[in-house]
């Protein structure tokens, strides 16, 4: 932990332990007395007791509440009979007492287990409003709260009202985040004291016990941070030998530290009044003066009443903006799901609509991660990082459809490099099978933070801890690291798009696989027709052309030369029908057959072909031109079969020409290697140049020129096996050149070219 | 003296092969006596001496011409059960076939073939093809043991 973590949780730890309901005083607007309840017998009486009864305290402790009030002692014993009163102070009488010059005291009661607790407050000055002036501006509140829309506005409301009511310089709406960490988020005031508007507060400034307290008793008043305590006495009552209670007292002294901390926000008084929402907590609205103030108990009751009217109005308006977003989060990814269905993929849906992606759980960036591939929109991690992030999540949350955090450097340090853009992150697993992931990414909460005022002059003296600048440091380190929140709605409908995406994802799968299976069934049926083509087409081929040759052999003399001529065509077909066969055989083998990635020469393996091809071309005058021939990775056979093909029809058709120029060469194009064979042959009409590499395609007659049309077809399915591309030009009479290319690692790009091979596709570059 | 020779064994259920293989095996020359069947069972009653040929001579022939494709028990069975056989096992197998399929192709070779021959669509070529397997294993080929010496 680092030092200023340490003073945190020290400081936390002391704060809530301070045992705040039982602080043994009050504060000095006024004095207390506890009796028995229901004999009424005094048990517990603060100290200035004495002055404003005239009488000692030890006969005060111990006397019956009779002895104190006389003539109202019926009205306050039927009063105190009042079950309302348990846990909840209410004002009982004005009384005046016989030591004090002020002509009116409020009696203010509530009962506490067998105690009944009265406490008498002095009035307040005629100037400050009273009730009958508090009941209009109540009304008019409840008026204008009603047809306010957003919470913000509503914040912005109760903190003028409440101003208004009480007349304090300035007037704070205190909200929890669900840390308990503080925010003000409305703010109304005059120029006595400075803005706070945007402050934030640690949860350690108001811990768990005073929360607790707040939650019981709604309303704290310290008229004058300057006060001395009053205590109470006996500290210990001595039945029970407990300390007195003093949750619900109006008078109860407050801990030395926030009257510390008040006076060195330079307020003279405040009051606090809770926000309840559901019976929880929701936040404070904070009265400060910048000098001593009083408030009645009326205006006090009234602002209660305006309080718990406007929490109600909150968990309305929270209700309502919570169904808002909903709504709009689910039209935002309404939207995004037709995107996708318009789009070839998912990904294309989802990316091309990025303000709809990120608005989708309200992130500031977003990362996909589906099979091999990423895409990054708004402010996100690095793709490595977010890969590494994916892996991350694969090994320790493979579990989780959707993973939220709002610290995820907590839980996982790498993520402290990229505090700034993923603080915050929601992950949707999309697939169960590879890592991949939708993630939604928001900034460290620090980097967000806007401000109104500007709390972090330092107006305060220096070398004070307990000050809202100090509370603004020690906020900051609390929420380092960490993100805004995501809301139940922001994670349900990252939830809701991830199911429709792993629904289209699976629909995508089972169709592919259905595909596959169709696929494959129907390459065995080819195959099986490649066989009986192998066996049956080519026997009786064989047959045909074995005793043709044979009536040749052993009958030709009895045959006229026009029968001997037939006899020929005859032979010739039926072995030209087995040449079709077997080239076709041939095709399909080089379709299906595995590929062994090998580095070849292919200078050496040129000249090898050269060499085989020079015994059946020994009486023509052919120039070769060899250029560059690097080494390659490809499957050595089949490169053989490439080069076979297109020198043996290089040499072909140039058989016209005297002098034969055939030319081979390559150059390095983007990661592959182009080859190229060129000759000055008859060419080709370029508007044929398509169907060159097609299966038994000619574009010669066959007197011309022989062959079954098999070899470029041949060609391209190897070329395209390896990942690369094949593609031809020429003129007629003026030669041809043939290219093909070979990428550096064919192995990846023959994965990729299978993957997305959908028969023969035309490809010029 | 050409009865001391091992005979050719050719098993072909085609009857136009069997005619053009017969043709072509007597354009070679050999001496040797070329004997027909027309199925694997056949040829394996003929190699076990069983059924009909239960009492043939004892010996093995020189080399086993033996189609792929044959009714009843196909060429790569008899192929299996000659190479399980010890006295068999050394008889030079011949596969003659159409198929250019490589599964037979291994399959053949897992077997032990000796040599496998797809049969040209060219008579020309089919008959060098077949003369040359002729000469290769029923003159030029060392006997295997078993079989005897050839003496012209």
């Amino acid at each position: 932990m680092t030092p200023v973590r340490d003073a945190i949780a020290a400081a936390l730890n002391q704060c809530e332990r301070e045992p705040i309901h039982i602080p043994g005083s009050i504060q000095p607007h006024g004095a207390l007395l506890a009796c028995r309840h229901p004999d009424l017998i005094i048990e517990h009486a603060s100290v200035n007791a004495a002055d404003y009864f005239m009488m000692p305290l030890n006969r005060i402790l111990g006397a019956r509440l009779e002895d104190l009030f006389r003539s109202d002692a019926g009205h306050i014993r039927l009063a105190l009979n009042n079950e309302q009163l348990d846990a909840k102070p209410a004002w009982l009488m004005s009384i005046a007492l016989p030591g004090s010059s002020s002509p009116a005291w409020q009696m203010i009661a509530h009962r506490r287990e067998d105690l009944a607790i009265i406490e008498l407050e002095q009035a307040v000055d005629a100037a400050n409003v009273g009730f009958s002036s508090v009941y209009p501006l109540v009304t008019r509140f409840m008026s204008d709260l009603a047809p306010a829309r957003s919470i913000d506005e509503l914040n912005s409301i109760a903190a003028r009202e409440i101003r208004q009511i009480t007349g304090f310089d300035r007037v704070l709406i205190y909200r929890f985040d669900s840390d308990w960490h503080g925010s003000v988020v409305a703010e109304d005031r005059n120029e006595e004291l400075p803005s706070y508007l945007d402050l934030r507060f640690p949860a350690s400034d108001i811990p768990a016990q005073a929360r607790e307290m707040y939650r019981r008793n709604r309303l704290r008043l310290i008229p004058d941070a300057a006060y001395s305590p009053v205590p109470i006495t006996p500290e210990l009552n001595p039945r029970t030998g407990q300390p007195l209670d003093l949750t619900y007292s109006v008078l109860r002294s407050v801990s030395p530290v926030h009257v510390r901390y008040m006076k060195n926000m330079g307020t003279g008084a405040s009051m606090s009044i809770s926000i309840l929402r559901d019976g929880q907590l929701w936040g404070l609205v904070s009265c400060h003066n910048k000098t001593p103030r009083r408030v009645s108990f009326e205006v006090r009751n009234a602002c209660d009443i305006i309080a718990q009217a406007f929490s109600a109005q909150i968990a309305a308006g929270e209700h309502r903006a919570d169904a808002e977003t909903r709504i709009r989060l689910k039209s935002t990814e309404s939207r995004l799901l037709r995107h996708m269905a318009e789009q070839d993929t998912f990904l294309d849906g989802l990316t091309k609509n990025q303000e709809d992606l990120l608005a989708c759980t309200g992130a500031d960036g977003a990362a996909i991660l589906f099979e091999s591939e990423c895409r990054l929109v708004g402010m996100t991690p690095s793709e490595p990082q977010v890969r590494e992030l994916a892996a991350w999540l694969d090994r320790e949350h493979a579990d989780a459809g959707v993973f939220q955090s709002e610290c995820l450097s907590e839980i996982y340090p790498a993520a402290l490099e990229f505090a700034a853009s993923g603080s915050g992150v929601i992950a949707a697993s999309i697939s169960s099978l590879h890592d991949s992931y939708i993630m939604w990414f928001r900034p460290e909460v620090l980097m967000t933070v806007k401000w109104g005022g500007d709390p972090r002059k330092p107006t305060e003296p220096d070398g004070q801890v307990l000050n809202p600048r100090n509370s603004f440091e020690i906020w900051k380190q609390t929420v380092r690291l960490h993100s805004r929140p995501w809301s139940a709605a922001e994670i349900d409908s990252a939830r809701d798009l991830r199911e429709a995406i792993v629904r289209i994802v699976l629909r995508t799968a089972e169709e592919t696989a259905q595909l596959s299976g169709e696929l494959a069934r129907s390459n065995q049926e080819l195959e099986a027709f490649s066989y009986s083509v192998s066996h049956d087409l080519r026997a009786p081929f064989r047959h045909i052309a074995g005793f043709a040759e044979l009536l040749r052999e052993r009958e030709s003399d009895r045959l006229s030369e026009t029968g001997k001529r037939y006899l020929g065509t005859i032979i010739e077909s039926a072995q030209f029908a087995g040449r079709l066969v077997d080239n076709l055989l041939s095709f399909s083998q080089i379709g299906r057959a595995s590929l062994q990635f090998s580095p070849v020469n292919t200078a050496t393996l040129v000249a090898e072909i050269r060499s085989q091809l020079a015994l059946d071309s020994a009486d023509r005058d052919i120039e070769w031109r060899i250029g560059d021939l690097p080494s390659v990775r490809a499957d050595l056979f089949m490169l053989r079969l490439v080069f076979q093909n297109l020198l043996s029809n290089a040499i072909k058709y140039t058989r016209p020409r005297e002098k034969a120029v055939i030319e081979i060469g390559s150059e390095r194009g983007d990661r592959e290697t182009i080859f190229h064979v060129r000759d000055n042959g008859v060419g080709f009409d370029i508007q044929y140049a398509s169907k060159l590499f097609g299966i038994f395609q000619r574009l010669h007659r066959m007197e011309d020129f022989e062959g079954t049309g098999i070899g470029l077809a041949n060609v391209r399915r190897i070329v395209t096996r390896h990942g690369g591309r094949t593609w031809a030009e020429g003129e007629v009479n003026r030669g041809a050149a043939f290219y093909f290319t070979l990428p550096d690692s064919p192995e990846a790009a023959a994965r990729e070219s299978r993957a997305r091979e959908k028969g023969p596709v035309e490809q010029i570059p | 003296m050409s009865d001391l020779l091992k005979p050719i064994l050719l098993v072909e259920d085609n009857p136009k092969d069997l005619e053009l293989t017969l043709v072509a095996l007597e354009k070679t020359q050999l001496a040797n006596q070329v004997i027909t069947l027309r199925d694997g069972a056949e040829a394996l009653d003929y190699l076990f001496r069983r059924g009909q040929y239960a009492t043939r001579a004892e010996g093995n022939p020189a080399v086993i011409l033996l189609d792929l494709k044959l009714p009843k028990v196909d060429g790569l069975q008899v192929l299996e059960r000659i190479k399980e056989d010890a006295a068999l096992r050394s008889t030079p197998v011949v596969m003659l076939t159409s198929s250019r399929e490589e599964k037979d192709l291994i399959r053949s070779y897992n077997l032990g073939v000796n040599a496998y021959v797809v049969k040209p669509v060219g008579f020309g070529e089919f008959i060098e093809a077949i003369s040359d397997l002729g000469i290769f294993w029923a003159v030029l080929n060392e006997p295997p043991p078993g079989s005897m010496r050839p003496r012209r």
